[in-house]
């Protein structure tokens, strides 16, 4: 016989941090678009400030790609569909880190 | 060489007969390829309800990888991405074909009065998005890589490749260009 009060209590932590674990928006690299204008697309859409802006597009240019953005599926599907907009190359999945 | 200009808070390109023709011809290929035209029956109401009701089962990945690159699977999970793309890409396809329309008509002006001239007081935000969309799409077929320049620069002048290549990188220059006033 199962004990309630334990399947009970212990799915509802791991919910709850699969409900905690955040949805990221990741732009990956691609051969076309400039420097320059991965840079200006990423402080038009996010505010960022140009050092950050240009670290994270140096990410993406070295590292193959660079989460910009994380919260919930909602604003992440937003971020992803602006970016694209912008011809960005960007997805957007639950972070892998727990 | 033509170039982008910032006069006081505005923008304007100038542009030889030329290159208008090569520009206007690139936005008309892809307006054709982005389907112009297809989606207004269905999505032009700005009412929630019709827009409901228009919406599609389903709207099938692009093929073409032109397409596929310029409205792109924002999910690895194949399903995610295909609800994703039902509920987004008729507006993503709209936004490309809004720009790539004020750009075709901006151009026209010069292409039939059959001179070079000024675009003045032009959108730089829409220009900077379509000329980003024609370098997308030209990539694709030429199939860009990090050291294409020196493709290009090795390839001989008989090479049927090498104008398309040539416009190619004459559009990233004028990007760069625009890039420049902006910030």
């Amino acid at each position: 016989m199962t004990n309630m009060a334990e399947t009970l209590t212990k799915p509802e932590t791991s919910i709850n941090e699969m409900l905690d674990r955040p949805w990221i928006t990741i732009v990956w690299d691609d051969p076309v678009n400039l420097m320059t204008y991965v840079t200006y697309v990423l402080i038009k859409l996010f505010g960022f400030s140009k050092e950050r802006a240009h670290e994270l597009m140096m990410q993406v240019h070295t590292e193959g790609r660079a989460v910009v953005s994380s919260g919930t599926r909602e604003a992440m599907e937003l971020d992803v569909q602006r970016l694209h907009e912008h011809g960005l190359w960007a997805t957007l999945q639950r972070d892998d880190k727990i | 060489m033509s170039s982008f200009e910032k006069i006081g808070e505005g923008y304007s390109l100038d542009l030889t007969l030329d290159e208008a023709q090569i520009l206007i011809n690139l936005v008309e290929q892809l307006l054709e390829l982005l389907g112009e035209g297809d989606f207004f029956h269905h999505y032009d109401s700005t009412d929630p309800l019709a827009q409901l009701l228009a919406m599609p089962a389903e709207i099938v990945t692009p093929e073409d990888p032109v397409l596929l690159r310029l409205l792109p699977n924002a999910y690895a999970d194949p399903e995610a991405a295909s609800d994703f793309r039902r509920y987004t890409e008729p507006q993503l396809r709209d936004a490309k074909q809004k720009n790539l329309r004020l750009v075709r008509e901006e151009l026209t002006i010069l292409v039939d009065e059959k001179h070079g001239g000024v675009i003045e007081e032009l959108d730089a935000q829409i220009w900077l998005a379509a000329i980003n969309d024609l370098r997308i799409a030209l990539s694709v077929r030429l199939e860009i890589t990090e050291d294409s320049f020196e493709k290009f620069e090795l390839l001989s002048e008989q090479d049927p490749q090498k104008p398309v290549y040539a416009v190619y990188f004459w559009l990233g220059w004028l990007q760069e260009n625009l890039l420049g006033l902006l910030t």
